[in-house]
């Protein structure tokens, strides 16, 4: 599905795609001075779906099911695997073992950040064919490069796990924003340290320079609460606004709505 | 360190603000033709926005989430 919209030369092309059990949203903005903004989308999309396929866990033959049953070692695998197991292992030491792929029940699972990697490698595919302002949001997980127009930063609302129809406020982006939470799929979030679903904030948004570690943060902080915030006041770059279960609204010292 | 945000949400924004600032687009929205979600999307401040952060929303979530509405709308 696509549609434009123009204003003299320049246009936002927009796509939707399916993939990775939810959709993807992509705005690029075409001021006509590049190669066919359709071709840059096709790779972009071609980069979520050859990640849903290495990484998918509904799919009993993907390269990343083979590994948890030991059916495939990482080193034989496609060497995506390595590079996100690589990156979990970051995100543990950075949230103080808050997100952890290797604790999770079931066997190693990167899910927590691989939506928020691909959707990252995704808008980078777009950027190196030359647009240089563009979105990906990847069922509410949002990477941005450069702005919507010159005078207007690309602005993304967080919304209210209480309600789909309200937002807690509105971020002007520059990088990438993660949410994680349980108002859409359930308790499906799981506490590497309680050893059991359960989250102590609503949803906990995470906003920062690369999507994947937000996504990584984002998924620690809802499950750690309040004590989430002591990891990422140490990480520079990245701030956080939380929903706590009673619906306050609490941020870091950093974070500001526009 | 951690601060409460407060006064930050949007009220009561009309369709009137519904434009965006970068000027690509400049339409009137019949609000006959908005379901309800998108009316309570606009009722619930969706200005000036290109997307929504949330939860993992799953297909049908999508179509029944803020950020459908503002697809839909061409936001």
């Amino acid at each position: 599905m696509t549609a434009t919209k123009t204003a003299g030369k320049t246009r936002v092309v927009r796509e939707l795609l399916r993939v990775m059990g939810t959709v993807v949203t992509f705005d690029v903005i075409d001021d006509g001075s590049k190669d066919d903004v359709h071709v840059a989308l096709a790779s972009a999309r071609a980069v979520l779906r050859r990640a849903d396929a290495v990484f998918s866990l509904w799919k009993p033959d993907s390269p990343l099911s083979r590994v948890r049953r030991g059916e495939l070692d990482v080193i034989d695998a496609p060497s995506e695997i390595e590079e996100v197991l690589r990156l979990c292992r970051d995100v543990r030491e950075l949230s103080d073992g808050w997100f952890d792929a290797e604790a999770m029940p079931g066997g190693i699972d990167p899910t927590g950040l691989v939506k928020g990697w691909a959707a990252k490698r995704s808008l980078d595919t777009i950027r190196r064919a030359g647009f240089e302002n563009a979105l990906v949001n990847a069922g509410g997980d949002v990477a941005a490069a450069g702005t919507y127009s010159a005078n207007h930063p690309w602005r993304i609302a967080v919304a209210d796990p209480g309600s789909r129809a309200r937002i807690l406020g509105v971020v002007e982006l520059d990088g990438s924003i993660a949410t994680s939470g349980t108002s859409e799929r359930g308790a499906h979030l799981y506490d590497p340290k309680g050893h059991r679903y359960s989250t102590r904030f609503s949803s906990a948004s995470v906003v920062g320079p690369d999507l994947s570690i937000a996504d990584g943060l984002a998924t620690a902080l809802v499950v750690a609460g309040e004590e989430g915030f002591s990891f990422i006041d140490a990480i520079d770059g990245y701030e956080a606004v939380v929903c706590d279960r009673r619906g306050g609204v609490l941020a870091t010292s950093g974070f500001a709505f526009s | 360190m951690k601060v409460t945000v407060s006064g930050s949400r949007i009220t009561n924004v009309s369709i009137a603000s519904l434009n965006d600032g970068g000027n690509y687009r400049s339409q009137s929205i019949d609000q006959q033709s908005i379901p309800m979600l998108e009316q309570q999307a606009l009722q619930a401040q969706s200005a000036n926005i290109q997307g929504v952060s949330g939860a993992t929303y799953t297909s049908t979530g999508f179509d029944q989430s803020l950020q459908s509405a503002l697809k839909k709308l061409g936001l």
